[in-house]
């Protein structure tokens, strides 16, 4: 039996062997041929590993698309100060479910890939910040790297290259902030997970104010890949400005949900029609969030123009976030539903910048008011205006994601939205 | 091993679909129904099971978790970052984080313990007062929420017979509503204590309710 899903329709790099428990023994890994890129890294010098990454044009995978290769190459190149390389593993954006995966069938994927970025930007030490709640998650990849201790993989003098790597697995305690980076770096030294102001920019003062990178838990995996088959390699899949394979992450209202690993520029129609084999029951599409709750909603007219690439997504009024695919058909009732995530964003606010900490507190109230059939048509406008105020005026972008649902709801869906306040009427309410 | 009456595509050992076992994906430490030593040591916080707070006077950390709170120790450039994984030390070794547990760990930290009451409150998954032996977090985030997690979570407190965010009266259960678990590609996801059950329906939690009440902590 193949892993819940898989289409022919895939490019499987990272996804390879996702399904196959064996792949987490580090025998079995090394079998396939696995730490070979690590050693070929170490052959190179740590700016030849950063070029072949830049050649390679690989995006962050953790939602922002920034080049990998240029974000390594911000690292000071002068090393009398500890350099630190940072694993974000702290998913927690709703309807991701990558990283969680990706490291428990194939952790030494990911530690090779830590280890090989490690070199590149000459830090002796990495921390893999996985969420709290990931205890399963947490437990292999600890394995996992005791037994790369073992074998000399991890630790001292790694193949005789006189390089000293540690790596430390690090689980958190449930915040969804501590997912933005310098959230991430204040909880790693025991604080609050309050993001904090940039610049300075973490491969300045990053973690334990030390010059840090913090790349996804994807890019990473991706990166032994890239240093095995080249540069060139890598962009034979994807498009132009968005090269590679990207994991997409399919949840909602279709046949069959799941991880599908496609060339970056796939078609959103065909991801849902042919891959996910289509929308549930046969009932016609409304909507997608096509990167996480973060991003704006777009309708099933937007959904059939959109192209899965950071551009293609841009150019229908959304984004493509950590490529959190999340579907829904006719029967779905929107208000309820960007209602919930507005409660998620109003609980998970870390509280230091006032346009977040009240406005998420506000947009929730007001939409579980017209939820509630309770709303007026004004409310609609002063959700507009609020979520406007919330857009840009912070440190983190925990506000932004607040708007963009509630904006992008209440442009397409006004009907809906007013149906509610006008007549307590409800979409796909029983 | 114990016969898991659902599915769940990632946990090793339980669909009888892959071919190793639960103890040889997560190591001899990690397999019983209350692992005393916590979990494989590499791992900087594991709360396997809730154990309940035998003695508050008794020194926070002994034996073997005073073992696993040096190797703690010897992981950061600076003793503060090791405050996250000895709250959840802490957690795990009294079933919640109670005042005293953190004015300890001030204590072992050098920190105040209004920075450390400060810290605690800010994450979730430090239970600032006693829980069930089972705490059930139910996913009704946007993603399970659309295949219908609200029913999943009556289910639970109706068969539990409990209210939101309480405690059933043989202690049993604790059912609260979770943010995205990071499952929702099998809706709905339900978090208890530190297992994942996923793609449950409303049909399957008198099940998973019977299997953790014969798990020997029900």
């Amino acid at each position: 039996m193949a892993y819940p899903y898989v289409s022919d329709r895939e490019v499987r790099i990272i996804s390879k062997h996702f399904g196959d428990p064996t792949q987490r023994r580090l025998e079995t890994y090394v079998e396939r041929g696995g730490y070979a890129a690590l050693r070929k890294a170490l052959g190179m010098s740590p700016d030849e590993v950063v070029d072949t990454v830049k050649e390679s044009g690989l995006r962050g995978r953790g939602g922002a698309g920034f080049p990998t290769g240029v974000k390594w190459s911000f690292m000071p190149k002068d090393t009398s100060k500890p350099h630190y390389l940072v694993c974000n593993a702290d998913e927690s954006e709703p309807g991701t479910f990558k990283d969680r995966e990706l490291i428990r069938w194939d952790p030494h994927q990911l530690i090779e890939g830590c280890l090989i970025g490690a070199h590149a930007i000459r830090a002796q030490h990495v921390y893999i910040y996985c969420r709290g709640e990931f205890f399963e998650t947490t437990q292999v990849l600890a394995r996992a790297v005791e037994d790369a201790y073992a074998k000399g993989y991890v630790g001292k003098d790694i193949f005789g290259s006189g390089l000293d790597i540690d790596v430390t697995v690090h689980a958190g305690a449930g915040a969804y902030i501590c997912g933005e980076e310098t959230g991430l770096m204040n909880s790693l030294e025991g604080r609050r997970g309050q993001p904090r102001v940039k610049p300075p920019f973490p491969a300045a003062v990053g973690a334990f104010g030390m010059p840090s990178t913090i790349n996804n838990v994807e890019t990473l995996c991706t990166i032994p890949h890239i240093v095995a088959n080249g540069g060139d390699w890598y962009r034979q899949y994807g498009t132009e400005k968005s090269p590679g394979t990207k994991l997409f992450c399919v949840s909602g209202h279709v046949n069959k949900p799941g991880n599908y690993e496609l060339p970056l520029g796939f078609p959103l129609i065909e991801l849902i029609e042919d891959v996910c084999g289509g929308v549930r029951d046969g009932n016609a599409l409304k909507a997608v969030i096509p990167g996480g709750s973060s991003v704006p909603i777009i309708n099933a007219e937007e959904s059939r123009a959109c192209a899965l690439d950071y551009e293609g997504c841009v150019a229908v009024g959304t984004m493509l976030g950590c490529a959190s695919v999340i579907v829904m058909d006719e029967t779905t009732d929107i208000v309820k539903q960007v209602r919930r995530m507005v409660d998620f964003y109003a609980h998970e606010s870390c509280g230091q910048c006032t346009p977040c900490r009240e406005g998420s507190a506000w947009s929730a109230k007001m939409m579980k008011r017209i939820e509630d059939g309770r709303g007026t048509e004004e409310d609609l406008d002063t959700l507009m205006q609020v979520t406007q105020k919330m857009v840009g005026t912070t440190i983190c972008v925990l506000s932004d994601s607040v708007a963009a649902p509630v904006q992008s709801s209440i442009n397409k869906f006004r009907d809906e939205y007013l149906a509610l306040v006008r007549r307590g009427e409800r979409v796909g309410a029983a | 091993m114990s016969d898991v009456p659902f599915k769940n595509p990632g946990w090793a050992g339980n669909t009888g679909d892959f071919d190793l076992t639960e103890k040889e994906v997560r190591g001899e430490d990690f397999v019983g129904d209350r692992p005393k030593h916590g979990g494989h040591p590499s791992g900087s916080a594991t709360m396997p099971y809730m154990l309940p707070e035998t003695n508050p006077d008794a020194r926070l950390f002994e034996g073997e978790y005073q073992e696993r709170f040096e190797k703690i120790l010897t992981r950061y450039p600076s003793k503060r970052a090791a405050l996250l994984p000895a709250l959840a030390l802490a957690q795990e070794l009294r079933g919640y984080v109670s005042p005293e547990s953190m004015d300890r760990v001030a204590e072992l930290l050098d920190l105040s313990p209004a920075y450390v009451r400060g810290v605690a409150t800010f994450y979730t998954m430090y239970n600032k007062a006693p829980v069930g032996r089972h705490l059930v977090q139910v996913c009704t985030n946007i993603s399970c929420n659309l295949c219908g997690a609200d029913d999943v979570l009556t289910a639970f407190l109706e068969h539990t017979g409990t209210e939101l965010g309480e405690t059933s009266r043989d202690g049993n259960f604790t059912v609260i509503e979770a943010e995205c678990l990071a499952g929702c590609g099998f809706p709905t996801c339900v978090q208890i204590n530190s297992q994942y059950f996923e793609n449950v329906t409303p049909t399957e939690v008198p099940k998973i309710l019977a299997h953790l009440k014969g798990q020997g902590n029900g």
